[in-house]
């Protein structure tokens, strides 16, 4: 490895309390009814959630990761900032990743605005990725899922322009006017905090990052299929004179840790279920708002369907992602192996899925902190030769 | 009776497809925010007209165009179109989203048109009688809502939608959300719709459960001079459902 792994510890703040009659709704997203949000249970699960990334980094995670989405029992962080900036005076160390708000959703200016307040906030410990956002999102959004992808370019345009060069500037575009871009504050890293585009590997968003340079955070995209758009993308980004380095490919792995591997999987199975079978459920509609996608991808991703978003067969889902479930010993070894195999230094570890208890989610933290991390630290070449 | 031939020509950048027979006064169909009703109903017409009907860029056959964001980038093809095709002044007849888009045309070119049919155009905002919201339906919902008599759309939908069928309906939607994603509906449309000069008909089935046959009020107001019909017992798709519907247009056309 040539450089350090990096921990990342993501958290997607699920609402774990599903109506019982659950399993009558085709999807947990867009439609399902808010009147089964009791913000009670809300205000129970926002403290022990907040309280679980504060300990990953007391722990000696290297970043806590939120993300956003919209009309979800699979996530109570419709506005990641508001989350992050809670972490902000709560955390001391570990980075803090909004993984993030899609850069089309919100205005540029806002969005250049609220990370910068972030980031000076925190002194300088933000980091960004911006998502197109799910097909759900553009349901539950004004924002036309036809036009995103150059609304999406737009702004992210305006955002740098916004970090990077002295105000007051100008942008006359196709979507946007700014007659006075000119934010207060400006992000304390410069030029600005590190980022990352979040995408599932179509040839749109590896692009984007290419061209700019940024790290590729893929979500639900099989193995296979990750290694390969990783290839696509040193490649892509060579073309545009940028060198990517392994922290900017995180890993997205649902990691569990017990004393043995038996106990893990007893312990974590009926989580990661529920997680595939319920939390991400929901129906093709949604999915692919028309226009989302390119008729060529529809194409890909209905051939591909029922992988997830409402099935479960470990062993398919073992084939297909990052899973990585069982002893401090098994679990350092598929992540040393992965990170090998893809050439990333970055795992981002979904530590509590689905209606994981705050017990499991606090052993699972601690364990994989006190005995996964230092194995794969151990064996990393340049720190044997310093130690 | 003519069978439709196909041509394929470029209009302003973008390959267009149409299908047309006959000879004597042009008469251009304009299609909903689908295709799959077709357009063979116009071949009994082709004794009479020179009958036209292309496909809108964005969908059936005809290509692309994402510079096309709202419904008068249609209204500018069709002009091209006609120019090409060297039409003088066209009858009109326009389907659902079509008719929105002829009566669009029409209120801004009155003197490119002789007549004006409408099929249950959309485009009218009637708050207590709202359209239904097409994007929202699930696509395999969709079919079942056109019509009053399923039989009518069954020959022309395939048994089991294959993968090309759906990818098909796919990029049509997409097409659909550019233009009406934020707005589907545009209170300019009926601000000008009083500019309508040319003689118009207008034909309803009284069992629409896309656009409610209630509309027909507010277009008689706007529209005072129109010819109203109502069929009883068909839906969206009235002329396919009631074939006296597309006589009584073909005779109201000359």
């Amino acid at each position: 490895m040539a450089q350090p792994l990096r921990f990342s510890c993501m958290h997607f703040m699920p609402y774990a309390h599903l109506p019982e009659d659950h399993k009558q709704y085709k999807s947990l997203w867009v439609d399902l009814s808010n009147k089964h949000y009791d913000p009670e249970k809300g205000h129970t699960l926002y403290q022990r959630y907040l309280k679980e990334l504060v300990l990953a980094d007391q722990l000696g995670f290297d970043a806590v990761v939120v993300n956003e989405h919209h009309n979800t029992v699979y996530s109570m962080m419709a506005t990641p900032n508001i989350i992050a900036a809670a972490l902000v005076p709560q955390t001391t160390r570990a980075k803090i990743c909004v993984w993030g708000t899609p850069a089309n959703l919100m205005l540029p200016n806002r969005l250049a605005e609220e990370y910068a307040t972030l980031d000076v906030m925190s002194g300088g410990r933000l980091e960004v990725a911006f998502p197109l956002g799910t097909g759900m999102e553009y349901w539950a959004n004004p924002i036309n899922p036809a036009t995103a992808r150059e609304k999406f370019r737009e702004s992210l345009k305006i955002i740098l322009q916004a970090w990077t060069a002295d105000g007051p500037t100008t942008h006359y575009g196709t979507h946007y006017t700014y007659r006075f871009l000119n934010p207060w504050p400006r992000p304390l890293q410069r030029p600005h905090p590190p980022c990352y585009i979040v995408g599932t590997g179509s040839p749109e968003t590896i692009d984007i990052a290419a061209e700019y340079g940024f790290g590729y955070a893929s979500v639900f995209v099989p193995m296979e299929r990750s290694y390969e758009l990783v290839q696509v993308l040193r490649k892509r980004a060579k073309e545009f004179g940028h060198t990517l380095r392994p922290e900017q490919f995180p890993l997205l792995t649902f990691i569990y840790v017990a004393d043995t591997d038996e106990q893990a999987r007893t312990e974590y199975l009926p989580h990661l279920k529920a997680f595939f079978e319920d939390y991400v459920r929901t129906t093709p509609q949604y999915l692919a708002p028309p226009g989302y996608l390119s008729v060529d991808q529809l194409k890909i991703r209905a051939a591909g369907a029922d992988k997830m978003h409402g099935g479960f067969d470990l062993d398919l889902l073992s084939k297909a992602f990052f899973i990585a479930v069982g002893s401090p010993e098994t679990v350092a070894g598929k992540l040393s192996h992965w990170a090998e195999w893809m050439g990333s230094s970055h795992i981002n570890g979904v530590m509590h899925v689905a209606d994981m208890p705050h017990w499991k989610t606090v052993k699972n933290l601690t364990l994989f902190a006190e005995q996964v991390i230092p194995r794969l630290r151990q064996s990393e070449p340049q720190r044997v030769a310093a130690e | 009776m003519a069978k439709l031939k196909r041509d394929e020509l470029t209009v302003d950048g973008v390959r267009t497809v149409m299908y047309s027979a006959g000879s004597g006064e042009p008469v251009v169909f304009f299609h909903g925010a689908g295709t799959v009703d077709g357009f063979d109903f116009l071949e009994p017409w082709a004794d009479r007209f020179r009958v036209i009907a292309a496909y809108h860029p964005g969908f059936g056959e005809s290509g692309d165009d994402p510079t096309f964001t709202e419904l008068h980038d249609y209204v500018m093809h069709y002009l091209e179109l006609f120019d090409a095709l060297k039409l003088g002044k066209v009858n009109l007849v326009g389907l659902s989203l079509g008719g929105w888009l002829a009566a669009k045309f029409v209120s801004e070119h009155n003197d490119r048109v002789k007549k004006l049919a409408l099929i249950a155009p959309a485009g009218i905002i009637d708050p207590k009688h709202p359209m239904m919201d097409v994007i929202k339906v699930p696509g395999d919902q969709i079919p079942g809502l056109l019509v009053s008599n399923f039989e009518v759309l069954k020959k022309r939908l395939p048994e089991k939608p294959d993968l090309d069928f759906i990818a098909d309906r796919y990029r049509e939607s997409g097409t659909v959300a550019r233009l009406l994603w934020e707005h589907p509906v545009q209170p300019k449309f009926m601000r000008y719709l009083h500019r309508i000069k040319v003689p118009t008909m207008i034909v309803w089935g009284d069992e629409d459960k896309i656009i409610p046959v209630q509309h027909t009020d507010t277009w008689r107001k706007l529209i005072p001079h129109a010819d109203i019909k109502i069929y009883q017992g068909a839906g969206h798709l009235v002329h396919l459902e009631k074939p006296e519907a597309a006589d009584a247009i073909a005779k109201f056309l000359g």
